[in-house]
């Protein structure tokens, strides 16, 4: 009996400790995908500094000089205009979800939206570039620049050869994969606002939008919050999709339909070609870079989610 | 007067972060008796009904003090707890049934003992679910999941599984709480009738109940015991103020 | 037109917009689905699956060999990846609930599911395929196991507190030891939930391609030695549609509808599961 009981408190330790090995295992890949990240960058660190490096424009593999103002500016842009087109539309979908949807539609609906969260982004890329940018290069920005050109300096925006292979094709599709992520999590947070809030402000003679707009959303701010900085963070590191659509040309782009590039596609198309330890490295910062952008809009996300969790 | 199984001595119980939840609590556990605890919420009569099992040890950083005196020596000292809880049963508040047959529910803790041989379980099986009035309902969906019984019936299903390792005490926390009134009249029959085999531990808020089953009332006040008689004497002719208030219920 | 009216206008144009995105949200996924219906359909042929690749413009050329480099990648990737996320998980959800760590797990686990897929890319080539001085289908698997490890991870957390504490006492109170309770018990309770999260684990990790241009690269041969770069259907279709020719592009579209059709069905049925569990 007495070694019994020995073996099983053995194995209860054992158990006990490879579920806990199991789990700092995430922090150890964690730890060492900053580290040897950082460790590749070295190279371009010492090459290029750190202000240095963000503040170059050039990108040039022949010369060996490197910088990532061109990529972070493609990566910024095309992220903030697919929140720009994202966010509304996620809004009016979760508003929809929550308040007019017919009961019986609703996880029918839900997860119709939420399955463009999982059609993975090589599909988005190519219905992008087969499909969707010789729409917008034919049809939809020719359109768009005979109503916006002749304004002066809007116009500068709609200038240029519309190809559909550009800045504005990128940031629809971007919208277009990162809406499900801010509508669910939006469409949860307003389910959880009190119902005798809501019957309150109808109470007082308020229409259904009005109580959307005063109550529901003031109410779900945190959320929403969380929701645009996850899908931002999203956005980010999205490459496939971008690498089909965006052209991939390192310049600091000045109308909607240039060519631009992002940090992910010129991952995806130059790591296996970098021919120096200098190019291989500078693209190893740009990981970096991109690495560490990502890490802390989450961690400001989940700080905020967290704290609303706790209220 | 019959036989003590557990003597309790001088029992004293901190939680994490020093809340002094069971203060010098002294008890005799008779042989073959239901002894009920009684006392308003936060009284700490679940925190004292939890350590005859040493339930507290799961949670890091509780402190005993005292003795709970078990077959001569005392169980809180004991070092195979897994031994203890199989002679100390303990039924919940809320049904807790295995997520698997009703079947392997019951053969569970037989299974933990050692026992494989499979006449020798079913035999064991039958015989707990007779015991806790069960067998009729349940022996044509032994293989059933056990989530489909009622919950009155799980609950049985509960006390059947604690009967089968053939326990010495069983310590009931509301066991009937969370049940409709003819569920919870069954349970009751079924404990009056388990103790001339098992000597029975309940926590109740319900003093009805208390006064129906038990043979022995202990009232807990904030940690303390006030009060401990034979039940018949608790409720008729209680010797404290404060329990005669509780009991006719002028708080809690 | 009174303030009355003004409002009700105001509220039926809001209204109105909400409708139009939700419909602008439908569009684009029937949209979207329809054209990879409709581009793949017609060349999902018995030799897509049953032949390799032919030289460009030969005909009866197939994708077997990516089929099979994508499976066996996938493979061990779940391998790797859901054993340890399922013992993470019980750790953070058991031994771990109350201690700092495990929180702290837990919050860097949902961080790195957002991580980008392709930095764990050029992560696994720096430590791996580098060193190595090869690409491998191993790398490819072991990028995709360090995107799945915090899905499944976080998923079994949940999952495994959803089982009630009592459950677990009451198994105590008959003298079970933890690691049996957890093994023979809360398992048995979490079973469906866990199964439906690796199912969804493996759908996200199927359509990924951005972690594996740099760790299993690519092959226009049939392999099924893992330590050699190994094709993928997904790296296969980038490939095929950014290249020149016809026949590549048709084998991309039929790629790719066998690949949305296998992750779309996925997903429903994980999320199917999940409704008829949990509403019982």
């Amino acid at each position: 009996m007495a070694g019994t009981i020995k073996r099983e408190q053995t194995l209860d330790k054992l158990f006990a400790a490879i579920t806990f090995l199991a789990a700092f295992m995430v922090l150890v890949i964690i730890v060492s995908i900053f580290t040897s990240l950082f460790r590749e960058s070295l190279t371009a660190i010492d090459a290029f500094g750190f202000f240095g490096f963000i503040s170059s424009t050039a990108w040039d593999p022949v010369r060996e000089n490197f910088g990532a103002a061109t990529t972070l500016y493609g990566t910024l842009i095309t992220t903030l205009m697919a929140l720009a087109i994202a966010v509304p539309v996620a809004l009016g979908i979760a508003i929809f979800i929550t308040e007019l949807c017919p009961k019986f539609l609703k996880p029918i609906f839900s997860t119709a939206i939420e399955l463009l969260a999982a059609i993975p982004s090589i599909i988005y890329g190519m219905w992008g570039l087969f499909t969707f940018a010789p729409l917008m290069g034919e049809y939809v920005e020719p359109a768009l620049q005979g109503i916006f050109e002749p304004i002066p300096l809007l116009g500068q925006l709609f200038s240029g050869v519309p190809l559909g292979i550009d800045i504005l094709t990128t940031s629809i599709i971007l919208s277009i994969m990162i809406t499900p992520f801010i509508s669910s999590i939006v469409r949860d947070t307003f389910a959880l606002t009190p119902v005798q809030l809501k019957e309150s402000a109808y109470g007082i003679g308020a229409t259904r939008w009005e109580v959307i707009r005063d109550v529901i959303i003031p109410h779900s701010k945190t959320g929403i919050f969380g929701s645009v900085i996850i899908a931002m963070g999203r956005a980010l590191g999205e490459t496939m999709a971008v690498a089909f659509v965006l052209g991939n040309k390192h310049a600091i782009a000045t109308s909607l339909f240039d060519a631009s590039a992002t940090i992910t596609v010129t991952l995806a198309n130059e790591f296996t070609e970098a021919d120096t330890d200098l190019y291989l490295s500078s693209l190893f910062y740009l990981a970096l870079i991109l690495l560490g952008m990502n890490f802390l809009l989450l961690a400001i996300a989940k700080t905020f989610l967290a704290r609303k969790g706790k209220a | 007067m019959s036989d003590s199984i557990m003597t309790v001595k001088n029992l004293n119980f901190y939680y994490q972060g020093g809340v002094h939840a069971v203060k010098n609590m002294s008890l005799e556990i008779k042989k073959n008796q239901v002894t009920a605890l009684i006392g308003p919420s936060g009284c700490g009569k679940t925190t004292f009904l939890r350590c005859f099992n040493r339930m507290h040890d799961l949670y890091p950083g509780h402190r005993h003090e005292g003795e709970i005196l078990f077959e001569g020596s005392n169980l809180l000292e004991r070092k195979d707890i897994t031994e203890l809880r199989s002679r100390i049963g303990m039924v919940f508040q809320k049904p807790t049934p295995f997520p698997m047959s009703i079947f392997d529910n019951i053969s569970y803790g037989l299974k933990l003992k050692g026992i494989k041989n499979r006449a020798e379980l079913a035999d064991r099986v039958e015989q707990a679910l007779k015991q806790a009035a069960l067998w009729d309902e349940a022996k044509d969906r032994l293989k059933q999941s056990a989530n489909g019984l009622s919950g009155g019936q799980q609950q049985r299903l509960v006390i059947a599984r604690a009967l089968a390792v053939e326990p010495d005490v069983l310590l009931f926390d509301e066991p009937t709480s969370a049940l409709d009134p003819i569920s919870t009249s069954k349970i009751e029959e079924l404990m009056m009738k388990l103790k001339q085999e098992v000597s029975i531990l309940i926590v109740t808020h319900n003093m009805q109940q208390a006064a129906r089953i038990s043979d022995q009332t202990a009232f807990m006040y904030m940690g303390e015991l006030i009060e401990v008689d034979k039940t018949e004497t608790m409720f008729t002719n209680p010797k404290e103020k404060l329990t005669e208030e509780y009991i006719t219920g002028r708080f809690g | 037109m009174t303030e009355i009216d003004k409002r009700k206008i105001i509220n039926f144009v809001a209204l109105s917009f909400s409708c139009a995105a939700a419909a602008l949200g439908l569009f684009w996924l029937i949209f979207i689905l329809a054209d990879v219906l409709r581009h793949g359909i017609a060349y999902i042929t018995p030799a897509l699956f049953l032949n390799e690749a032919t030289p460009p413009g030969m005909a009866g050329g197939g994708l077997k060999h990516a089929f099979i480099g994508q499976l066996l990648i996938t493979f061990f990737a779940v391998l790797i990846g859901v054993p340890l996320g399922i013992l993470g998980g019980t750790y953070l959800a058991e031994y771990g609930r109350h201690h700092l760590i495990g929180r702290f797990i837990s919050t860097l686990s949902d961080i790195m599911i957002s991580v980008p897929s392709i930095v764990i890319g050029t992560f696994v080539y720096a430590i791996f395929v580098k060193p190595l001085g090869h690409f491998s289908g191993y790398a490819g698997s072991l990028a995709l196991a360090i995107i799945m490890i915090p899905v499944v991870l976080r998923t079994t957390e949940e999952m495994i507190s959803l089982v009630p504490w009592e459950i677990r006492e009451a198994a105590f109170a008959l003298g079970a030891p933890y690691y049996k309770v957890i093994l023979q018990i809360v398992y048995r309770g979490a079973a469906t939930g866990i199964f439906t999260g690796i199912l969804l684990a493996i759908a996200r990790i199927a359509g990924e391609t951005a972690p594996l241009l740099f760790t299993s690269f690519n092959n226009m041969f049939l392999t099924t030695n893992m330590n050699e770069p190994m094709p993928s259907l997904t790296v296969t279709i980038y490939q095929y549609a950014m290249g020149p020719y016809d026949d590549w592009h048709e084998m991309a579209w039929a790629a790719s509808f066998v690949i949305t059709l296998f992750i779309l069905g996925l997903t429903i049925l994980g999320r199917l599961i999940i409704r008829w569990k949990y509403k019982n």
